[in-house]
């Protein structure tokens, strides 16, 4: 058994470290290494929502999402993780005066991240973060229980049972692993997010419905936690961290492969329940130019958009700006067209 | 009529055994370590010092020790969070002379040479450069770099590197004032015997290594790499540095370049925070090879020589220790650790055998054979003084070895607040393999019922409307 976890580890490590297709930052600062094609790519990939025809949109949200992918992770060197940028912000802020190149490296993405979403709503989180691109990839894959399962309005499912178990099985294999091998430090946390991600699957298979609602508050939670964190200089590193940071690092990879895993069972997991990204992209989508109207006197009552959309934001037409990731599959599945995209520049 | 007794003491002493610790790591080549011929036993030693400052996340603790044979004695020389440099006879296993500065020790100290004199030099957080003699710690100079004002933020200094009578340091300083917007990262260049600045050099606007110097068609030339990954390197020859060329590492730069300077063409050797170790022409600062460690390398390499030939060894956070064949960049071998190599790998040799001592997060210290990276002895340093750390923004103190055949010994300040001198070959009551498994399993049993019964009960509460 030892000899086969050896194999797939030693397997996986080789697969995952040194991913990067460059070995320098593209598009350098002069005389540092801050990565102006981080900035660069950010910003365009935020401007392609507001750009493409609606008639294909879904298919170029997921085509922004693969180039998303393919960008952070292969080329360029910054970190787009979602307990790193809020961390790197802070940080950043202290270098202020200190240092500014270095505050301007740590503190342009989670800047460019807001900026974007206060131009364009929450778009990043929709059409560019990847950890929510290979949730939503994830999903499409067990579509067929998931959507039914749905549409009963999330009652007890053995499949899905079964689908936690299988996770949980994964994580508790994994932990013993490492447990053997490796020495854990307090930037390895991300395996209490994982631990908490199980525990959340087993209490969403019995009780999605009461509690969905209430459980999203995690997210709250999750933030303190990685701002109390950075306050006290404690480096707590997210799941996908180790696709930015070119390194096969062992806790980043497992949480990788548990939001995988779980949102194989509820669609957008991790964006649900403990994505910390999601209270500061809250904020900016309400004060945001760009917004989503519904029109309610066209409304035919189809259910169309609410059963489209994976994080449950919409129901009966109205948008909840606390959830919404502004993909725009609402607006393009509405028979009706009931749902318009407004920009009010005076906000 | 004292002092001149002990001088004359100490300059028949020192041209004896000539004895000198110029650079960070011992010399250019970083190999921190030095032969011991004296017939004394170095014993074991744990030595503590209760300062009453108060301990900051991850911080240093102790910087790298210096070594040197003073007065025929084996000495170690370390300074750290307690503001205190400490002169350590490993012989006596007492503190010979403790000096107190007004800021943290952050860096290695080195001991030069003047008119037969050996001296302690190195740099504070309070701004200044202090020069003493390491017999007894009497002060010979100071100097204050940078002039105090209401709104300087934390000073930094690295160690110094000494060449003749002239030493070369580097300190960055900003200043708190944002109007002003001073952020400086400059080489001095002062006179060891006086202490008095003789040029300075803006290098880089932040945080800047400690200076390497190496010699090459008589000219001098120091490499000194910004934090944000400039290397710069200058011919210091004449009476104004000339900036020679500088390379743009692709990362965070926080360790000094190693040099391997008597190779046909001299390669300085540079790690970054995105693991990469790249060997780099030091006369035109061309990029020769670049390997890839699993994760950072986020302190100085170590060139030592086996065989006559030159290998780099480097320690990442991916927990191993690589060693390149200088010239080529080709991997001689690699050796899985206990956890994340933070620290420089120290060089040494004991009867034509190569050797290397690396410290490791796994909180021990390890002996390994510099020829295959078999592990020959691990000791257990203990659990570091802080109760949590920021990995890859503080670089520890490594361990630097006394060569003295089989009764070598390794000096460490460990983050455990003790200065350890370990034997390296006779028995340690340190040595052992300790790792315990448990702490991960009971953190994750205390998240589920914290979770569990804790968070979830608050998260459940009624919600006041609908989401």
């Amino acid at each position: 058994m030892s000899r086969w976890l050896d194999i797939i580890e030693n397997f996986l490590a080789s697969l995952f470290s040194n991913i990067k297709l460059v070995e320098k930052g593209l598009l350098g600062l002069e005389g540092s290494y801050v990565e102006l094609l981080t900035i660069l790519a950010l910003g365009l990939l935020a401007v392609i929502p507001v750009m493409v025809p609606e008639s294909n949109r879904q298919r170029w949200r997921h085509v922004n999402q693969i180039f998303g992918i393919a960008i952070f992770i292969f080329v360029v060197f910054t970190c787009l993780g979602v307990f790193g940028m809020i961390r790197n912000f802070y940080r950043g802020l202290h270098e202020i005066g200190r240092e500014n190149i270095i505050a301007l490296y740590y503190c342009s993405v989670p800047v460019t991240i807001l900026v974007t979403s206060l131009l364009f709503g929450p778009a990043f989180c929709g059409w560019i973060c990847p950890t929510g691109a290979l949730q939503e990839f994830s999903g499409f894959i067990t579509r067929k229980w998931t959507v039914p399962w749905k549409k009963a309005g999330y009652p007890f499912s053995w499949v899905v049972l079964t689908m936690a178990l299988f996770a949980a099985a994964v994580f508790l294999l994994w932990m013993y692993r490492l447990s053997m091998t490796r020495l854990f430090f307090i930037e390895d946390s991300s395996i209490y997010w994982s631990e908490v991600l199980i525990i959340l699957l087993f209490i969403l298979v019995f009780r999605m419905k009461q509690w969905d609602a209430r459980l999203r508050r995690l997210r709250y939670l999750s933030f303190l936690i990685i701002v109390f964190g950075a306050i006290m200089s404690l480096r707590i590193t997210s799941p996908v961290h180790f696709g930015f940071a070119k390194v096969y690092d062992p806790a980043s990879f497992l949480s990788t492969v548990m939001v995988v895993l779980a949102a194989f069972t509820i669609p957008m997991v991790w964006c649900r329940y403990l994505c910390p990204w999601r209270c500061v992209i809250a904020w900016a989508a309400k004060h945001s130019v760009r917004s989503i109207h519904f029109d309610s006197s066209k409304c035919i009552t189809c259910g169309k958009c609410g059963e489209v959309c994976d994080l449950d934001a919409v129901k009966n037409g109205i948008i909840d700006t606390n959830e919404c990731h502004m993909c725009y599959k609402c607006v393009d599945t509405c028979p009706a067209k009931c749902f318009s995209i407004k920009d009010n520049w005076k906000k | 009529m004292r002092f001149f007794l002990i001088t004359i003491l100490l300059s028949i002493s020192s041209v004896c055994g000539a004895h000198q610790w110029p650079a960070l790591r011992g010399d250019a080549s970083a190999t921190s370590s030095i032969r011991y011929t004296g017939d004394e036993v170095l014993p074991e030693w744990h030595y503590s010092y209760k300062g009453n400052r108060r301990y900051e996340t991850g911080m240093i603790v102790w910087a790298s020790p210096a070594l040197a044979v003073v007065a025929g004695k084996p000495m170690a020389f370390i300074g750290g969070y307690d503001q205190t440099m400490h002169a350590l006879d490993l012989v006596a296993k007492e503190a010979r002379w403790r000096k107190l500065t007004n800021g943290e020790i952050k860096s290695a100290p080195v001991v030069g040479t003047l008119d037969g004199l050996d001296v302690v030099v190195w740099g504070s957080s309070d701004r200044t450069v202090y020069a003493v003699a390491a017999y007894n710690g009497r002060q010979l100079w100071t100097r204050e770099l940078i002039e105090a004002s209401n709104t300087l933020g934390e000073a930094h200094l690295s160690s110094p590197f000494i060449h003749g009578d002239v030493l070369y340091i580097t300190a960055f300083v900003y200043d708190k004032s944002l109007p002003r917007n001073k952020q400086k990262g400059v080489l001095y260049c002062l006179s060891l015997r006086t202490g008095t600045v003789i040029w300075t050099e803006q290098v880089s606007s932040g945080f800047l290594s400690s200076p390497v110097g190496f010699e090459n068609g008589g000219r001098l030339y120091i490499a000194v790499c910004a934090r944000r990954g400039l290397l710069s390197c200058y011919d210091v020859s004449e009476s104004a540095p000339k900036l020679a060329w500088t390379f743009q590492m692709p990362h965070e730069v926080l360790g000094s370049p190693a040099v391997a300077s008597d190779t046909s063409e001299p390669l300085l050797f540079l790690g970054s925070k995105f693991g990469n170790i790249i060997a780099i022409n030091a006369l035109t600062g061309k990029e020769v090879w670049q390997r890839m460690a699993g994760n950072w390398i986020d302190n100085t390499a170590c060139v030592g020589k086996i065989d006559g030939q030159p290998v780099v060894f480097v320690g990442s956070h991916d927990y191993h220790v690589y060693a390149y064949d200088a010239r080529s960049g080709e991997l001689i071998w690699t050796r899985a650790l206990g956890g994340e190599v933070f620290s420089v790998p120290s060089f040494f040799e004991v009867n034509g055998q190569p050797f290397i001592v690396v410290a490791c997060l796994d909180n021990h210290l390890y002996c390994m054979d510099g020829r295959t990276g078999t592990i020959l002895n691990a000791y257990y340093t203990g659990q570091p003084v802080w109760d949590k750390i920021a990995k890859g923004e503080s670089v520890w103190g490594s361990a630097s070895v006394f060569a003295s055949g089989q009764n070598s010994v390794a000096v460490y300040g460990a983050f455990n607040a003790k200065v350890y001198s370990l034997p390296l070959f006779g028995s340690c009551s340190l040595q052992a393999m300790a790792r315990s498994v448990k702490s991960l399993w009971v953190t994750l049993l205390m998240v589920f019922l914290i979770f569990t019964f804790l968070v979830l009960p608050l998260v459940l509460l009624p919600l006041r409307k609908s989401v």
